[in-house]
């Protein structure tokens, strides 16, 4: 090759570099990219993220994790919970100017729901009959049944609320995207960085971020590098604001006066083990129970986490609604390696024939570090775990193929899901179940109800039912929480930066 | 010339097309069904939307049906849509293709000049002490993972020196991973610089050049460098697509927004299209370049027929 080729060639991509941040901007790095700006079109955690910045809801969530108003002033549920009503607040202008109303809700929730491609979430909407636009300002949905999640489900981003000015521009979900929150979309290098300017006219009504108004910092630039490292490196030079650090580098980076580590509370994030129950030995409630009562959950988390996670006791996490520690540790498994032994000898276990399983998890956050504390300890009690860890596709669809294997070795694997109600147990218990595992008649008719119960008091009586089985018949065992991406490190030259509930990482408020 | 031509050029299509089946047959490889394992990701995907990719993407079709399929697709420049965020592969392969060969670009120019240099400095003083240290220096450059000097090298200009940033698009963020790329290729052309050299300074021409008079430099850079050039020349060119590969963990590391860190992600996600795209643009690549070294080789020196 010749200079002067070089020389082209370097110049060609001059053209098409991005833009150099600038002073008032902050950046955050994290490891991975959005798979799109549509919140009808993914799922990850990474994307959720920054929908939130584009984005408001029609409700948002409190510090303490509850629904309040956002877009929506107010709302009202019907006596025999077959309807929800939003009147939402005056001067709502979209980021193109366009004003907000009843309109633009019509138009999100009938694109979410729609027979042609509807939103990967759409079965998390409930049993909605129609949407409809009563005034400008107020709209209502209605169901076939009352579906008791549905006003937290407004929080959240997948109900983000688009403007239906979307419909006429191209390319919405990759090269635009309209919404009214505090940063406008402006543009996103796939695999690279996406780059939100603050959204001038902001009017914050529900965010639980000390800004009323508008970001202070004119962009917010969203890096996706994934050498964990590099991040660090980016953090210490101060070209990055806001990174997400490898857990190995919080200690130092705690230590660190130029830079504030936040750990997010509330995640709603919970990270427990769950087994395939259709063949032996986890078809029986006793082998479960016997992993349960070996591992001893608060050692194995203290010397992989220390204080970054919190012991999690109840099948959803601490935050989300009916979760009731104290509750919960009547029926899980304390920590007791003579009843592991005395079941496993019960079904037929011993020093001669030691129970051998495969233990499963994805990669990252120190879950592999996690797995070998359970793996030694398992072992104590005679149980041989040989850990896989995978992508968490592959390991999606390994818990699925695991519970329709008839034959084969035990599986069991730590998983992890993240919602803001005890909805997330219908999705992954009742029958057939996200993964076809635990699931029992009784349980099933229990998360039936507990989907139609809207009455706060009744419902958590249903969800504390639902737990108690789940507990008892370790169909899935709680560990920790949360489990991934709760960490921010972030410079402290730039304060400001807050974690709401449920980890939604608030720039507005932040200084650059 | 024209024969050897054409027969090279026909190798190179024959190997593309062998490409094309097996980057076809990819989705094959995956141990169970490939669209549960693909959608796995995706909560609430149905079984009928499932059916329905399956049906897209002609996967309950014959093999023989598929390929063509695939291949009708290929020839009308339709590489498919991503499964994670539903864009055109072909246009974010091209997006990004100029930044990758751009670093390859720059790694190559700063291997050349390195590798070039010493290695006939290298050849020039055989034997001596400057021969030994810089030859142990390529071997050092051989042995060195690409990952780990651009950590190195990230920790020492970016973070310590603040010399250059440590990632992002722009031109100075050029610098540091066309470093990294360049000097560990460095290693390998400074080797066979030297060998091509030494073998040159040997020949009867060289002596009679000398004997003739002439003035060293004359010698070195008229005669001996020119023919001792010919290898080389092809073997920049492999080194070339080996740098394309290597950009791959480089451009990882200092975040540089190519073609090889996309198709990193794309496999983490498991995003066949994409990954299908990218390795028939890489084989593309690989068997263009090697062409062009075969005619170029072809070209300085006229011995070379079949």
């Amino acid at each position: 090759m010749s200079v002067r080729m070089t020389v082209a060639l370097t110049g060609a991509i001059l053209l098409g570099i991005a833009a150099p941040t600038m002073a008032d901007d902050i950046v955050w790095a994290r490891d991975g990219d959005i798979d799109s700006l549509d919140p009808h079109r993914a799922t990850s955690t990474l994307s959720r993220q920054v929908w939130y910045q584009i984005y408001d809801s029609l409700l948002e969530f409190n510090d303490a994790g509850e629904p309040v108003p956002n877009l929506a002033e107010s709302w009202e549920v019907a006596d025999d919970g077959t309807e929800v009503t939003f009147t939402l607040a005056e001067g709502i202008v979209c980021h193109d100017g366009s004003p907000f109303n009843a309109d633009d809700v019509v138009w999100t929730a009938e694109r979410a729901l729609g027979e042609d491609n509807p939103s990967l979430t759409k079965a998390s909407w409930g049993p909605i009959t129609s949407v409809d636009k009563v005034d400008d300002l107020t709209v209502s949905f209605k169901f076939s049944k009352p579906f008791g999640a549905f006003v937290p489900f407004m929080a959240d981003q997948f109900t983000s609320m688009l403007c239906d000015t979307n419909a006429d521009a191209d390319g919405f979900g990759v090269s635009s995207a309209l919404g009214t929150g505090p940063w406008k979309f402006a543009s996103w290098t796939k695999g690279s960085e996406i780059v939100l300017g603050k959204n001038a006219d902001y009017v914050n009504r529900g965010r639980p971020v000390d800004n009323d108004g508008a970001p202070f910092a004119d962009r917010l630039v969203v890096r996706t590098m994934p050498e964990a490292q590099t991040r660090v490196a980016g953090l210490r030079t101060g070209e990055l604001n806001v990174i997400a650090p490898p857990i190995q580098e919080v200690k130092s980076l705690q230590e660190d006066e130029a830079v504030d580590v936040h750990v997010a509370t509330g995640t709603g994030q919970n990270m427990f083990l769950q087994f395939a129950v259709n063949r032996p030995p986890f078809d029986d409630a006793r082998a479960r129970r016997a992993v349960s009562h070996a591992i001893d959950k608060d050692m194995a988390i203290q010397v992989v986490y220390g204080d970054l996670v919190e012991r999690q006791y109840c099948p959803i996490s601490r935050g989300v609604f009916g979760n009731d520690p104290e509750f919960c540790k009547q029926y899980d498994q304390d920590y007791d390696p003579e009843q592991a032994q005395a079941l496993l000898s019960e079904l037929g276990y011993g020093p001669d024939n030691p129970m051998e399983v495969t233990l499963a998890t994805w990669t990252g956050d120190s879950r592999e570090r996690m797995l070998q504390m359970i793996q030694n300890q398992l072992s104590q009690v005679g149980i041989q775990a040989n850990i896989e860890v995978m992508d968490i596709g592959t390991l999606n669809a390994r818990d699925t193929q695991e519970n329709n294997r008839e034959e084969g070795p035990g599986y069991m694997d730590l998983m992890g899901w993240t919602w803001f109600d005890p909805d997330l147990l219908y999705l992954l218990w009742h029958s057939p179940g996200a993964y076809e595992g635990f699931h029992t008649p009784e349980l099933d008719a229990i998360l039936e109800e507990m989907r139609s119960t809207v009455e706060p008091e009744a419902r958590k009586e249903v969800v504390q039912q639902a737990f108690k089985i789940l507990l008892e018949e370790a169909g899935q065992v709680p560990i920790y929480t949360p489990g991934w991406a709760w960490l921010y490190a972030v410079s402290a030259d730039t304060p400001g930066f807050k974690i709401g509930p449920f980890n939604r990482a608030q720039f507005a408020a932040m200084q650059p | 010339m024209d024969r050897y031509l054409l027969q090279r050029s026909l190798a190179a299509l024959l190997t593309i097309w062998i490409t094309t089946i097996a980057v076809s047959m990819l989705i094959h490889l995956v141990p169970g069904d490939p669209v549960q394992i693909m959608y796995a990701q995706s909560q609430g995907t149905t079984p009928e939307e499932l059916e329905e990719v399956r049906q897209r993407l002609g996967l309950n079709e014959p093999l023989v049906v598929q390929y063509v399929q695939y291949m009708g697709r290929v020839l009308q420049g339709n590489l498919g849509t991503t499964i994670r965020g539903e864009q055109p592969v072909l246009e974010l392969l091209l997006e990004r293709l100029p930044n990758t060969l751009a670093l390859a670009g720059a790694a190559l120019l700063i291997a050349c000049v390195i590798g070039l240099v010493s290695g006939f400095i290298a050849a020039y003083k055989r034997g001596s002490w400057l021969d030994t240290s810089l030859m142990t220096t390529a071997i050092l450059g051989v042995s060195m993972p690409h990952f780990w000097l651009g950590l190195i090298l990230l920790f020492f200009f970016a973070v310590r020196l603040q010399w250059f940033p440590v990632a992002g698009n722009g031109i100075e963020n050029l610098v540091l991973p066309a470093v990294t790329l360049g000097v560990t290729n460095a290693a390998i052309i400074a080797r066979l610089t030297r060998s091509s050299m030494i073998d040159v300074f040997d020949q009867d021409f060289i002596r009679t050049a000398r004997a003739k008079g002439l003035p060293k430099a004359m010698v070195l850079y008229g005669h001996a460098l020119r023919a001792g050039l010919v290898p080389i020349v092809t073997m920049i060119g492999l080194q070339f697509t080996y740098m394309m590969g290597g950009a791959i963990v480089v451009e990882n590391v200092f975040g540089w927004n190519g073609v090889g860190r996309m198709a990193i992600q794309a496999i983490f996600q498991r995003d066949y299209p994409l990954i299908q795209g990218f390795i028939l643009m890489f084989a593309c690549i690989v068997v263009t370049v090697s062409l062009l070294m075969d005619v170029i080789y072809a070209w300085l020196d006229p011995r070379i027929r079949y």
